[in-house]
């Protein structure tokens, strides 16, 4: 399935968040999205996964318009982990993840044995096996992000989109997300904030800065100290690992913040 | 003690404990009606009771005349087929209607506070009453204008709310629910003025009838129809439950997962008007079924919607017909309005449940 983004424009509250973004998504390959907070990375794939509606421009899907599909086909090729999940009133773990298999019923089908039995892969997949009948309120914050990555693997799609999935997780979860991520040859965008996360699982990165994308490319064409400085403001060295993955130091001493 | 507590909730929640529970309360409410119609305020032999249902049931189904000891006319026959027996049908059937409606409002504004009467549904039929009897709005509707007037109110607050929800782009449920109390406050405001400028004895008490609920005025062609509601509303919503769960995770998620939810919440509040209105029509505004049915059910059965409106639909009928019942016989030659019982007994019931089970009303545990 092929995304492509054309001259993309979304205004929030009358401030122009996204200005003519243009991408073509890779497929089949992990593409990060970087930039300082507000640079529009949210925003971005929150139109993708059409939560909001582009003021101009349009992500076409295998060449058409996403309006032109219904969200039920758009939800059969997506899946989406936002970045915040709490929810009003009290779920199992189980309901939760099998809510991902709703794209795919129709509204009066039961379900059956496979979407439990996806719904045990999917939830075995993110390490969360035997909590199906724990009430998702009761989770902690890293538990409840796997349980909602379980819910898009239980999606089946070919396009993962997540938003800092490695927000709230200890450093075994994050690394374990992205290996697992990265070992399903989706084609996941994500948002990402942490450099070296980036720099180890994304295939492509793309930089945004006020809206706009001001670079993309590999991580070791992309993660220069040049780049990190004029983006985010600090000084930052950058080592690489003997397989030539960029590692990034941030330098303190030098007046990490600039201006 | 907790595992256990956590094993018996878990084979609550099971398919084969919701099946179970299901079949349990249908069999409790068919046992209730039949044990409940022998009780009321007039004393009547069991054996009469039953021998007077089991003449009009061969009457209605083979068209076999009944005997005249029993006939239409006598006292025996009156006080079960004409007064008792719709009474309670009625009271199963507005049982149902609240708890459903209940279940269907705290899924449109996805705020487990929301009842049925939330959206102004309740005052707006209030203010209906209040112009009928008070000021005689509506007296060219027939016989029944006060009834139908409640109706009007309802779902015009309804439809008022939703309108109103909708102004400024997508009505979404915070906007829902600060259209809804306004218009809640208005109508009241309406009401009480109203009743301020122009009290009168006579009318005092029948907008009493109207705002605390009562059963008494049930019969067979009214009940019809609300059986035809609650009947056509719960089979509605049972073919929702999909939706409905997804509802409670909100619009942006609902979305992601393939439905956009605007215009079910909008189909959704419509059905509920209709089957409040008709529920406020029948028996006035009977409060507190709405907000305790569903969360007592969600408490012992969990959220999901394919267990939550079938329980709920059961456990509402349940509900009403023994407090009916309760109201009918509880002071001796004297009734309670029905909606001061249902308070009076829901409210403890609940916040023990809640205190003993810590439930956390789904704001987290």
């Amino acid at each position: 399935m092929n995304i492509t983004i054309k001259n993309l424009e979304k205004q929030l509250d009358g401030q122009p968040v996204l200005r003519t973004i243009d991408l073509v998504i890779p497929e089949h390959k992990v593409l990060g999205i970087i930039g300082p907070n507000g640079s529009g990375k949210s925003t971005l794939l929150r139109c993708i996964c059409r939560v909001l509606q582009p003021d101009g421009g349009a992500v076409l899907l295998d060449g058409r318009s996403l309006r032109e599909y219904s969200p039920r086909q758009t939800a059969r090729r997506m899946a989406t982990v936002a970045q915040h999940n709490t929810y009003n009133f009290d779920f199992t773990v189980q309901d939760i993840v099998l809510m991902g298999r709703s794209p795919h019923k129709r509204a009066f089908e039961r379900d059956d044995t496979q979407d439990y039995r996806i719904v045990s892969q999917s939830l075995a997949q993110v390490g969360m096996d035997g909590f199906q009948h724990r009430s998702f309120s009761s989770l902690s914050g890293g538990e409840r992000q796997r349980v909602i990555l379980a819910r898009a693997l239980a999606q089946q799609t070919p396009c993962l989109l997540l938003d800092e999935p490695t927000n709230h997780l200890d450093i075994r979860y994050q690394l374990q997300l992205m290996e697992l991520v990265r070992g399903l040859g989706r084609t996941v965008i994500t948002a990402v904030h942490d450099l070296n996360i980036a720099a180890m699982y994304c295939d492509t990165l793309v930089v945004m800065q006020a809206g706009c994308i001001v670079a993309s490319g590999t991580p070791q064409e992309i993660l220069t100290p040049a780049l990190i400085r004029q983006v985010y403001g600090v000084q930052a060295r950058v080592l690489a690992d003997e397989n030539g993955v960029p590692y990034i130091l941030f330098r303190p001493e030098c007046g990490t913040i600039s201006k | 003690m907790k595992r256990e507590k956590t094993r018996r909730t878990r084979c609550l929640q099971s398919r084969a404990g919701t099946t179970a529970a299901i079949l349990l309360l249908a069999a409790g409410l068919m046992v209730s009606l039949i044990v409940a119609v022998t009780m009321g305020t007039t004393r009547l032999p069991v054996g009469q009771v039953y021998t007077v249902i089991r003449y009009e049931l061969l009457h209605l189904v083979c068209g076999q005349p009944i005997p005249k000891k029993w006939a239409p006319g006598t006292a025996v026959h009156d006080v079960v087929w004409l007064i008792r027996l719709p009474r309670l049908v009625l009271a199963a059937a507005v049982g149902t209607s609240l708890s459903l409606c209940g279940v269907a409002m705290q899924a449109i504004v996805q705020n487990p506070l929301a009842d049925p009467y939330i959206l102004g549904v309740s005052s707006g039929a209030g203010l209906g009453v209040t112009l009928a009897v008070l000021l005689g709005v509506g007296t060219a509707l027939g016989s029944n204008y006060v009834g139908l007037m409640a109706f009007a109110g309802a779902l015009g607050i309804s439809c008022a709310v939703v309108a109103l929800a909708n102004v400024g782009g997508r009505a979404n449920s915070v906007k829902l629910l600060l259209a809804g109390s306004a218009l809640a406050a208005v109508c009241g405001a309406g009401t009480q003025f109203l009743l301020y400028l122009r009290s009168a004895d006579h009318a005092d008490s029948e907008i009493m009838r109207w705002t605390m609920g009562s059963l008494s005025a049930a019969d067979w062609p009214n009940n019809v129809v609300m059986l035809l509601v609650a009947g056509g509303g719960t089979a509605f919503f049972l073919t929702q439950c999909r939706t409905l769960n997804l509802m409670l995770l909100g619009d942006e998620t609902a979305v992601t997962l393939g439905t956009d939810l605007h215009r079910y919440r909008i189909l959704y509040l419509v059905v509920s008007s209709l089957m409040v209105g008709f529920a406020v029509y029948a028996a006035g505004a009977i409060g507190f079924v709405g907000l305790v049915v569903p969360h007592v059910v969600r408490l012992l059965f969990g959220t999901d919607h394919r267990r939550l409106v079938p329980l709920c639909a059961l456990s509402g009928a349940l509900f009403l017909l023994w407090a009916d019942v309760l109201c009918r016989t509880i002071l001796p030659g004297n009734e309670i309005p029905v909606g001061i019982l249902t308070s009076l007994l829901g409210a403890p019931v609940f916040l023990c449940l809640m205190v003993r089970h810590r439930y956390g009303f789904g704001g987290g545990a």
